[in-house]
């Protein structure tokens, strides 16, 4: 990457290097959250959030795989966390009511399919601004899938967040790019998160409210 | 820049903004001109044709006064999930972080199952998508919200979401069957769906104009979501054939339920945004033309048009009469004469072999069922006029007075045919310099290259631009589209009887409970015409505008539509629209301008009688049944121009007396369209039509193009040729089909052309079926035939 002089330079990545960069830091702690989510300097800000979200994509394969032991067509056989909330899966032509483990599947096989898909991100280095628009869906419908595992099964939830703060670090990440509105985070992260706040002091990277 | 065009813009930011009163459509100025032409001083209708109306007529047209009450329900879902999460404070109030997680807080809640909870959820996205009306003081304040509100909205991706939750309603069979059992639909039946599509339709028509106080980043998801609407990104299809396809479905019987006319306005105005409205055409024919290497055109039809005067309305057939009445009673001295005359006067003037037949139709026919319902249409030799005197050509129609709106045209078929009959070569160079050659003409030609030549002619480079992908869209559903569109706006015409109707599309405008006061009934009249008179609107311009779009992207795609349009009886149901009094149409008050969206939400109603509903407003005319007027005389011509067999059957359904009963609207573009129609026939209607028609052909004359060499004044070639028209037709089609096949079917190839493979692995891969006396003895086989030959590989294998 060569500098020149007084002018800003746009970083262009190979394709690839920022997901490395990603995994990398996970790799050496997944509990520093703040380190995972600070971009590199001159990062491009709409690859970070899409290298980001394919990332989070492929861990919660890692939660569907355990869920599924627990979670069952019969058992759970709505897409619900709490009573009021009981969703639609959105990932075939017309949404369907699909039971939890069902949505779980589709949906992330649909969210990998979108995002590894020509039309909507053609390239790894350059993201088109209408399609940054679409990741705001696909965090709102992921997102339910760490609801239900919360509210339902609440053990295997528990132990994957302690291995991986997967759930935690998704909630940093919706709140820091405005990607999800705060009244549909309803696993509760945040009261924990603002104690910590509250003890470490105002964090001087993001810039954003979190109140 | 594309979009509609607005009078009296009140978009913010506008200085043209004018204060804007409920019962005013516009600013009428009364222009007393003296027509020299004529007797009636009357002044021109102050219309101005373009893509839509004023952005509020366009608003309140999407409801019916029977969903007035919705509104306020609509405000209250939004109001009272708003309290809880943000007390005491007011939408305006708020910034625009806490605008757009309120916007993605109410669009988590439309992935719910629950039918009621996602009908309030979208109840309260409506009401956004309405400008948040209860915080507005104007009607330029709720311009304002809806504004900065449906960007919002298309930001946060709700208008993905509405597409799939439209789709789950279309493919919702259970809605579907019990609503087809049912005897009496009503507006209760399509709760659900009529607000989803009211969302949908106010974010395209919202983004769909043009702004220029627009900040840049509405600019760019302006342009995106253009580009995303006219491509099969949303749903595999471009949504514009999603909502061919409800309609299709709902002629068909199996949806009657679906809100007919809010899913054409929501098709008029897709289409209008993702192809481009008529300035946008105009623009790219003048670009088509410089790439093909055409000259430029002669003039801007457009402003053509605009700058043109109307003619004062041929004399009324009961005018004639009682002129000639007044005159003979005068003279009725000579006993013979009077019989004569009492002979003339009394003659049945609706009978067809009189040859004064065309003037004699007063305008007292309202009742009159015309001939086009009771005979079959067969070709009137009597009113074709006797053998033709040779006329030579006249030189002084060479020299055009100054004055003329349109410069002449040629083609160079006719300048052939012309050459055919006559050696005058001096005005051989007259018309070459007229000579004007069509884009149609290019592309037909290429096509035919095409044909010749399947395989050395090389790729055709398609531009998938969005008329391209919406063609292949409804290429294959084309002719139910179009047999659909038209069996609705045939319910919808003013003239049509309700009990011949098998699809209702007043399912969307009846209340749950038919009304029981004098009042109430008059509402729902003026309401159930005007939900009409918008059907026909919205019909009229999507297929004007698809004509117009297929023709200039490219001539077989337009002729392939028209051809079904033709087919379905397009061209009798138009005569048919245009047999009515036309001016009582156009003039129709059938609003009640204190219902109207925003007005009614920013006032208190005030309580309705029976004085105010017929009042109406003082609006000069019904801007949108003189924009339909228009829309369908121009199909008409499209449809008709150049196509003998067609011309014919504007002939033989008598088009000539409906016409001109047209004529009366004191309105120069629509009087142009009309005059082109009778100037494609004049030759057929025989002399003494065109003797007691002269202010007619005098208008055309003066406001119609003259085609050199064309003899539309004097009947010459009269030999109609009946047996032709089906030739025509046949060969037309033909050749459509093979512009469609070449271009679309690429499984169905003429496989003697597919190239053949000679990829080892390719062809040693594929499946071979060994019969089963080879499979018994494959052994023998292989010892005759692999062992005992000798084989060079060496030589294989190179």
């Amino acid at each position: 990457m060569v500098m020149a002089e007084g002018a800003t330079v746009v970083r262009r990545n190979r394709p690839g290097t920022t997901a490395k960069y990603i995994q990398q830091n996970i790799r050496s702690d997944c509990s520093n959250i703040e380190k995972i989510m600070e971009p590199p300097e001159g990062q491009d800000e709409g690859v970070w959030k899409y290298e980001h979200l394919r990332q989070f994509c492929l861990e919660l394969n890692g939660l569907a795989v355990k869920l599924q032991t627990e979670c069952h067509p019969d058992t759970c056989t709505q897409m619900t966390a709490t009573e009021q909330w009981i969703f639609l899966c959105a990932a075939h032509k017309t949404p369907k009511e699909c039971p939890a483990i069902d949505y779980t599947r589709h949906t992330l096989d649909g969210a990998a399919c979108l995002l590894n898909s020509n039309k909507y991100f053609p390239s790894r280095v350059s993201i088109k601004e209408s399609s940054v628009a679409k990741l705001g869906s696909v965090c709102r419908r992921i997102y339910r899938i760490f609801s239900h595992a919360y509210f339902h099964h609440r053990q295997i939830f528990d132990t994957y967040e302690n291995e991986t703060f997967l759930c935690h670090r998704f909630t940093r990440f919706v709140m820091k790019y405005n990607l999800m509105s705060k009244d549909n985070l309803i696993v509760p992260i945040l009261e924990e998160e603002e104690e910590e706040e509250e003890e470490g002091g105002q964090n001087p990277s993001t810039g954003e409210s979190e109140a | 820049m594309c979009g509609g065009k607005m009078e009296g813009n009140g978009a913010p930011g506008n200085n043209k903004q004018k204060p804007i009163l409920p019962k005013n459509r516009g600013e009428f100025i009364r222009n007393q001109r003296k027509d020299s032409e004529g007797f009636s001083e009357a002044p021109d209708l102050e219309f101005e044709y373009a893509d839509s109306d004023k952005w509020a007529a366009e608003l309140s047209e999407l409801y019916s006064y029977t969903e007035g009450p919705e509104f306020q329900l609509n405000r209250k879902c939004f109001e009272e999930d708003f309290q809880t999460h943000v007390e005491g404070k007011r939408w305006v109030e708020l910034d625009a972080v806490q605008h757009r997680a309120h916007a993605m807080r109410l669009l988590d809640g439309l992935d719910v199952t629950g039918r009621e909870k996602r009908l309030k959820v979208a109840r309260a996205i409506l009401y956004m998508a309405q400008g948040t009306f209860s915080d507005c003081g104007s009607e330029a304040e709720v311009q304002h919200w809806i504004r900065y509100n449906v960007f919002l909205l298309l930001d946060v991706g709700t208008f993905t979401a509405l597409v799939e939750l439209l789709n789950m309603e279309i493919e919702n069979s259970a809605a579907c069957s019990s609503a087809v059992r049912k005897p009496a639909i009503s507006l209760a039946d399509s709760t659900d769906l009529r607000v989803l599509l009211n969302i949908m339709y106010l974010m395209v028509e919202t983004i769909q104009q043009d702004d220029p106080a627009d900040p840049p980043e509405w600019r760019a998801s302006r342009e995106t979501f253009k580009t995303e609407l006219g491509s099969p990104l949303y749903n595999s299809e471009p949504v514009s054939v999603m909502l061919f396809a409800m309609v299709t479905k709902f002629c068909s019987g199996h949806a009657p339920h679906f809100p007919m006319k809010k899913v054409l306005l929501l098709l008029w105005k897709t289409i209008l945004f993702t192809l481009g409205g008529f300035e946008q055409l105009q623009r790219l024919k003048v670009c088509k033309r410089v790439e093909l290497g055409l000259p430029r055109l002669p003039e801007d039809s457009i402003s053509v048009i605009r700058s043109m005067r109307a003619a004062s309305p041929p004399a009324s057939a009961s005018d004639l009469i009682e002129q000639q009445q007044r005159r003979t009673r005068r003279e009725h001295k000579a006993l013979i004469k009077q019989e004569n005359l009492d002979a003339f006067n009394e003659k049945d003037p609706y009978k067809a072999d009189d040859a004064r037949d065309d003037d004699d139709e007063g305008d007292d026919n309202d009742n009159n069922e015309s001939a086009l319902e009771a005979e079959p249409f067969p070709l009137e030799r009597d009113e074709v006029m006797p053998p033709p005197i040779p006329h030579p050509p006249q030189t002084d129609r060479v020299s055009f007075p100054k004055g003329l709106p349109w410069a002449p045209k040629v083609r160079e078929k006719d300048i052939e045919n012309f050459l055919e009959c006559s050696r005058i070569t001096s005005f051989i160079c007259l018309l070459t310099s007229h000579k004007y050659i069509s884009i149609a003409e290019i592309q037909i030609a290429k096509e035919e290259e095409f044909q010749k030549t399947p395989l050395s002619g090389g790729e055709e480079e398609l531009e998938l631009c969005a008329t391209e992908l919406l063609y292949q869209g409804i290429l294959p559903s084309l002719p139910q589209y179009m047999i659909a569109l038209l069996k609705i706006l045939l319910a919808a015409a003013p003239t049509s009887k309700a009990k011949t109707d098998s699809i209702n599309i007043l399912a969307d405008v009846l209340p749950e409970e038919m009304p029981t006061t004098v009042l109430q009934s008059m509402k729902l009249g003026v309401d159930v015409n005007r939900h009409k008179e918008i059907i026909v609107k919205a019909i009229s311009a999507i297929l004007l505008l698809l004509l117009k779009h297929f023709k200039l992207n490219h001539i077989y795609q337009f002729e392939y539509m028209a051809q079904h349009l033709v087919f379905a009886n397009c061209i009798p149901l138009i005569l048919k629209f245009f047999n009515q009094n036309i001016m009582s149409y156009i003039t129709a008050k059938n609003s009640i301008s204190v219902l109207d969206f925003p007005y009614c939400v920013l006032h208190d109603l005030p309580e309705l009688t029976a004085e105010s509903l017929e009042a109406g407003d003082n609006t000069q005319f019904c801007w949108r049944n003189l924009f339909s007027c228009i829309n369908l005389l121009r199909i008409l011509n499209k449809l008709t121009k150049w196509k003998h067999s067609r011309t014919m059957m504007l002939v033989v359904f008598k088009s000539a007396p409906i016409l001109k009963r047209a004529l009366k609207v004191k309105q120069a573009m629509m009087q142009l369209y009309v005059l082109k129609l009778l100037k494609v026939q004049t030759k057929y209607l025989g002399r003494q039509w065109r003797k007691s028609n002269m202010k007619t052909m005098s208008a055309i004359y003066q406001k119609v193009r003259h085609r050199l060499n064309d003899d539309w004044a004097y009947g010459n070639d009269l030999d109609a040729r009946p047996w032709d028209f089906q030739a025509e037709e046949c060969s037309l089609r033909a050749s459509i089909e093979r512009f469609n096949s070449r271009r679309y079917d690429k499984a169905v190839g003429n496989p003697e052309f597919s190239p053949v493979d000679n990829c080892l692995q390719s062809v040693l891969g594929q499946k071979v079926e060994l019969p089963d006396d080879f499979q018994m003895n494959y052994d023998l086989w292989l010892e005759r035939e692999v062992f005992s030959k000798p084989i060079c590989w060496e030589e294989l294998l190179q």
